[in-house]
C-alpha cells in the first residue's frame, strides 16, 4: 500500500466497506507511517465529529398528523378505483351494428353482381383518439416531439359532463357518493351536497351504510377544516345503525372538535346508542361532558339530560 | 436494509399490504422507518418542518406507488430513493423561493480556540450542521447516508441511482471538505475527540 492511497482506505474503514485483507494491509502501513497515523487520526476525528449532530426524532403530534394523512390517503386510494360506466359505450355498439350492416350490404352487393362504390380517403385515416364529446374540455395539454415515423404525441385530461344514475345505496352509486365526500368534491358546497343526498337517503331507512361511505364520513367528520362540513357529516353519521367505527368516531369529535354545534350532534348520537346499548366508554364520555366547566352551556346540558335519561 | 424484527412481517410484505389497501400495513411501514427518514430530511435540509413535510410526502408517494415497486432494490432504499428525490425538489422549489444561502447565515469560525472551551454541545451540533449545509447536494446526500444510516456503497448507489465508484468519489471528497474546513477552524474538533 502507498501512503496516497491512505484517503480512501480510511474513509472505507470507517464506512464499514473495507476487507479484511483491505485493514490489514492499512494497518502494517500505519505501523510504519508517521504522516499516515496523524493523517487517519485526522479523518477519524472527522468521522467521529459528525456524530455530534442533533438527532431529529418523530414527535407524537407529528406521529400522530402522519397517521391521520396516510389513513386519508388509503381511504382515497380505495375509491379511487370509481369509473362511470363509459357513456361511449352504447354509441360504439351502434357503431359497430352501423358497420356490420355495412359489410353485409357489401356482401350482398357482390353477390348480387354490382360493384360497391370505392370508399372514400377518410376511411382509410387512423387515429387513436378516444371519442371526444361535443363539449367537452381539454386540460392540461401537452405534446411529445415526432418519433422517427414522424408521429406526435398530444397528452391531456378529458373532462366531460356524466350523468350516473342510480340508488344511493346501488354500490356503485355508493362508490361515487364516497368518493365526492372523501377526495373528489372541489369545494365544501359540492361535499355537503354529497353529504345529503346520502344523508336523506338513508334518513328514513335502518338499513346499515356502505363501509365506503361510513369510512368517507368518519373520516370528513374527523379531518375536514369546515365546521358546517364536519356537522353535515355527523348529521349523516348519527341518521346510520351505530357501529364501532361509528362510535369511535363520535367519541373523537366529542372529546376534541372546536365546533360546539359538531359535538352537540355527538352527544346525541351518542346517548341514543348508549340508551339502546350502554357502552362504558360513552357513558365516561357523557359524564365528562357534563361536569366539564370549559364546556358549551347546550353540550353540556345535552350530556346531562341523556345520562338522566339513562339514570346514571 | 430491513427493520424488520424476529417474527414481524417484511418490508416487502408491508408493502403487499398497503397495495391491498390495508391501512395498518401504512402505519407499520410509517413506524419503521418514519424516524430514519425524518433524520435523513432533516440532515439534507437543515430545516424542521420543510423534513417533516417531506417525510409525510415519502408516505403518500409509497400509496400511491406501492403497485410501482419492482422488487429489485431493498424497500429502505426504494424510500430513500423517494425521500432524496423529494429533498431535491423541495430545495429546488427553496432555491426559486430564496437567494439566502445556509453559509450566510452561520456564525464566524472560532479559530485557534478549544471547542470544550468555548462552544458547548449546542453550538458543536450547529456546527456540523453548518459543515454538512456546507457540502454540496451530491457529498451530502451520500456522506449522509453512509455515516448516519449505515447504508454500505452498494445500497447508497440504488438509492441515489449512480454507480458505486460514484458513491465512493462524493463521500471522499465530503470527508476531505470537511477535514479542511474543521482545520481551518471552523470548530476544533481534535479538542473533542
Amino acid at each position: 500500500m502507498e501512503c496516497r492511497e491512505l484517503t480512501p482506505r480510511a474513509i472505507d474503514e470507517l464506512a464499514g466497506e473495507a476487507d479484511e485483507p483491505s485493514r490489514r494491509e492499512l494497518a502494517r502501513h500505519l505501523e510504519n507511517c508517521a504522516t499516515c497515523r496523524a493523517e487517519r487520526a485526522r479523518l477519524e476525528a472527522v468521522w467521529a465529529s459528525l456524530a455530534e449532530d442533533s438527532e431529529a426524532a418523530v414527535t407524537p403530534e407529528f406521529r400522530r398528523r402522519s397517521l391521520e394523512l396516510i389513513e386519508d390517503e388509503m381511504i382515497r386510494r380505495r375509491v379511487e378505483a370509481f369509473r362511470p360506466r363509459p357513456r361511449w359505450l352504447p354509441a360504439l355498439a351502434y357503431a359497430a351494428g352501423l358497420a356490420l350492416a355495412a359489410l353485409a350490404g357489401v356482401w350482398a352487393a357482390r353477390h348480387a353482381g354490382t360493384r360497391p362504390a370505392p370508399a372514400g380517403g377518410a376511411a382509410l385515416a387512423k387515429t387513436a383518439a378516444p371519442p371526444i364529446e361535443a363539449g367537452a374540455r381539454l386540460a392540461n395539454v401537452s405534446y411529445t416531439p415526432p418519433d422517427a415515423e414522424g408521429r406526435i404525441g398530444v397528452s391531456f385530461d378529458l373532462e366531460s359532463r356524466r350523468t350516473v344514475v342510480a340508488r344511493p345505496d346501488d354500490p356503485e352509486m355508493a362508490r361515487l357518493l364516497a368518493f365526492l365526500v372523501s377526495r373528489s368534491a372541489q369545494t365544501s358546497g359540492e361535499k355537503s351536497q354529497a353529504i345529503e343526498q346520502v344523508s336523506s337517503h338513508y334518513a328514513s331507512r335502518s338499513v346499515p351504510a356502505s363501509p365506503e361511505i361510513v369510512r368517507a364520513l368518519t373520516a370528513t367528520l374527523k379531518r375536514d377544516p369546515n365546521p358546517g362540513v364536519r356537522k353535515k357529516a355527523a348529521d349523516a353519521l348519527a341518521a346510520f345503525p351505530i357501529t364501532p367505527e361509528i362510535r369511535v368516531a363520535f367519541l373523537e369529535a366529542l372529546g376534541g372538535d372546536r365546533n360546539p354545534a359538531v359535538r352537540l350532534v355527538a352527544v346525541e348520537a351518542l346517548a341514543a346508542s348508549a340508551k339502546q346499548s350502554p357502552d362504558e366508554r360513552t357513558i365516561e364520555s357523557l359524564r365528562e361532558k357534563a361536569f366539564d366547566p370549559a364546556e358549551n352551556g347546550f353540550v353540556r346540558a345535552r350530556a346531562a339530560s341523556a345520562l338522566k335519561a339513562m339514570e346514571f | 436494509m430491513n427493520s424488520a424484527g424476529v417474527g414481524e412481517p417484511t418490508d416487502r410484505a408491508l408493502l403487499e399490504r398497503i397495495r391491498r389497501g390495508d391501512t395498518s400495513g401504512a402505519g407499520e411501514l410509517f413506524e419503521r422507518y418514519a424516524a430514519a427518514l425524518l433524520r435523513f430530511a432533516d440532515r439534507l435540509l437543515s430545516d424542521r418542518s420543510t423534513a417533516e413535510e417531506v417525510t409525510q410526502e415519502v408516505f403518500v408517494k409509497v400509496i400511491s406507488r406501492a403497485h410501482q415497486y419492482d422488487g429489485r432494490a431493498e424497500v429502505s432504499s426504494w424510500l430513500f430513493a423517494i425521500a432524496a428525490n423529494a429533498c431535491r425538489d423541495r430545495r429546488r422549489r427553496d432555491r426559486r423561493a430564496t437567494i439566502v444561502p445556509l453559509e450566510a447565515v452561520s456564525e464566524p469560525a472560532q479559530k485557534g480556540e478549544g471547542i470544550e472551551s468555548v462552544l458547548g454541545e449546542r453550538e458543536r451540533r450547529a456546527a456540523v450542521r453548518r459543515a454538512l449545509s456546507a457540502l454540496s447536494e451530491e457529498q451530502r446526500e451520500a456522506l449522509v447516508l453512509a455515516r448516519y444510516h449505515g447504508l454500505p456503497y452498494a445500497e447508497i448507489a440504488e438509492v441515489l441511482g449512480i454507480s458505486v465508484g460514484a458513491v465512493k468519489t462524493r463521500i471522499f471528497r465530503a470527508v476531505e471538505a470537511l477535514k479542511s474546513r474543521f482545520s481551518e477552524g471552523e470548530a476544533s474538533w481534535n479538542a473533542a475527540n
